[in-house]
């Protein structure tokens, strides 16, 4: 360390910058920037896995014209993903806030359980799905020992047999692994609401509800913007739970936009087709990245 | 005074609902910590009090499941993965933080943009490369797809703790005729230090629990914990008592590392949107 260190040559700030970035824009392009150009690619291709030469044989728009047209299963994948990213979206965001109320005033076991929020988002999302396929578990299952309890008709039921009650289960595992940060992003954003306004509209006399809905929520709206495009996001990905906890099943009833492209790329091969798909699907992130990317950058030009 | 009462109840009811919110947030991980304890023939039954065993600890790590190999490449594929990405990362976030650079805006909002991007579009390409080249079932090829989704958090994450460093030590240093580079190693680094660790664990932390690049790129010498879960599904269902003591060994150490930059989390996960 220190003096035995051969002093390194100026370089001119203007060209050093450029230096610093050059590496990790080379990562970026290469890790993230080629795979999306060459999925394209790959779309317009026949694509099977098992047939050389079928990645360079071009056939058009084929696959795009046959996801949308000719494939049921694209179109449940699609509904599913649209089902369960407003139910997880709406849900997560709503308990969140909700949770994030109950906690943000701090003290002791406000704090502690502020601190126990982290665990749960620290867990791997595989994880999660095996641990909700235990949880319910018609034999030997928590939590279907507890709804049964609570719901007779639903005692011993097969939940991840059922379409219906398989696709509660994972909508119950994703709000479960995610509220937990949410609440935290929450909380730090009803902390940067001013005391005083609060104060201020206390002392005019609105009640709890009416300072939460005039007051608070206003100065949340932006931090509930940012929660409500994160978890969109983040819900539309959704695949590591998924595969874990029902592995898209019963029949298809479960099986959203990553799971689909997984299957139709890997287990049927037909690679070609699945990059098709996952580009119908980057649309939507498109909209909500730029949506984000404003938010971001709002923040920082105020600061 | 009934007003003092009234506010007395609706604390209780407040402390009650938050009591039962953490109640459900732990049972599901502490069914696991119970489970990775029980026989299996107790994991079968609904039971809070049995004799606990540490006997599936050890049958996880022997054959079939050998779950110390899976446990070394998480290992090396998340350490690796993050030796890699935070010192370029930090380059690029110094440089983002204290030049105005031509395409600044495109690059960062490209940067953020990647992190949205699904995996499955990332892994096909990659799959057929790999193929191709021999890298199917390596720890390198997993470690170079891995980057894909840490570089984006490093960058901006340790971007806002180099934004947070006041400029004139820098000037000072500066004016006492150090060079630029010299600058950064002895006034910058030290200074980012904190904030570029905890980027770091944070990244080990993503890296560690990311499951569909090594789903799909690695089938036997590479695979890593999460998917290593898979093992213990067997022909008579699956073996929860082993489940859960894998589990235990995949989650514990990320408790602890995320428990150590709990402050950060939302930050790092936000890409500083929120702070």
């Amino acid at each position: 360390m220190g003096r035995a260190w051969v002093r390194p040559p100026r370089v001119r700030d203007n060209i050093l910058k450029y230096l610093l970035v050059a590496p990790a824009v080379v990562v970026v392009a290469v890790t993230a920037i080629w795979p999306l150009i060459e999925a394209a690619r790959l779309s317009f291709t026949v694509g099977r896995l098992n047939r050389p030469g079928s990645l360079e044989q071009y056939l058009g728009w084929e696959n795009y014209v046959w996801a949308v047209m000719e494939e049921p299963a694209f179109w449940n994948s699609v509904w599913v993903t649209a089902a369960y990213t407003f139910l997880t979206v709406a849900l997560t965001t709503i308990l969140a806030l909700a949770l994030a109320l109950l906690l943000a005033p701090g003290g002791r076991l406000r704090s502690g359980v502020q601190t126990l929020l982290i665990l749960p988002f620290a867990m791997s999302p595989a994880l999660i799905g095996v641990s909700f396929r235990f949880m319910f578990n018609p034999e030997f299952g928590l939590f279907d020992a507890f709804f049964g309890a609570l719901i007779p008709p639903l005692a011993n039921v097969s939940w991840l047999a059922d379409p219906i009650l398989a696709f509660a289960v994972c909508i119950m595992a994703d709000v479960w692994g995610w509220i937990p940060f949410l609440t935290l992003v929450l909380i730090g954003g009803l902390i940067s609401v001013p005391r005083e306004t609060l104060e201020a509209a206390q002392i005019d006399g609105a009640n709890g509800w009416r300072v939460f809905r005039d007051v608070t929520l206003p100065q949340l709206a932006p931090v509930l913007a940012v929660v409500v495009i994160l978890k969109s996001i983040f819900s539309l990905k959704t695949f590591d739970q998924i595969f874990m906890l029902t592995n898209g099943g019963p029949g298809t009833a479960t099986q959203t936009l990553s799971h689909y492209i997984y299957f139709n790329g890997m287990k049927y091969g037909q690679i070609g087709f699945a990059a098709s798909v996952a580009w119908l699907m980057v649309i939507p992130m498109i909209f909500l990245t730029y949506a984000y990317a404003k938010l971001v950058f709002r923040k920082d030009q105020a600061q | 005074m009934t007003g003092n009462r009234l506010r007395r109840l609706f604390s209780a009811i407040q402390v009650a609902l938050i009591l039962v919110a953490t109640f459900v947030m732990l049972v599901p991980i502490a069914w696991i910590f119970l489970a990775a304890f029980k026989t299996h023939v107790d994991v079968y039954q609904l039971k809070l009090f049995f004799r606990p065993t540490l006997e599936n600890f050890g049958t996880v790590f022997d054959a079939p499941f050998l779950l110390g190999a899976k446990l070394f490449n998480s290992t090396i594929v998340a350490l690796v993965t993050v030796m890699l990405a935070i010192p370029i990362a930090t380059m690029a976030a110094y440089s983002f933080s204290r030049f105005h650079l031509r395409g600044e805006t495109a690059m960062l909002v490209t940067i953020l943009a990647t992190q949205f991007v699904p995996a499955v579009i990332i892994v096909l390409p990659f799959f057929v490369m790999f193929r191709d080249i021999g890298l199917l079932d390596t720890r390198v090829g997993l470690i170079v797809v891995n980057l894909a989704i840490v570089m984006p958090f490093a960058i901006w994450m340790i971007k806002g703790f180099i934004d947070g460093i006041p400029l004139d030590t820098e000037e000072a240093a500066m004016v006492d005729g150090s060079s630029r580079v010299q600058m950064i190693r002895n006034i910058v680094l030290p200074m980012a230090a904190p904030g570029i660790l905890t980027a770091g664990i944070f990244c080990f932390i993503i890296a560690w629990n990311e499951f569909l690049f090594a789903l799909i790129l690695t089938n036997k010498n590479a695979v890593t914990l999460p998917i290593g879960l898979a093992l213990f599904k067997a022909e008579e269902g699956d073996l929860w008592n082993l489940l859960s003591a894998a589990g235990i060994i995949i989650m514990l150490p990320m408790f602890i590392l995320a428990l150590l930059i709990r402050k950060y989390f939302v930050q790092g996960m936000t890409m500083g949107a929120v702070r």
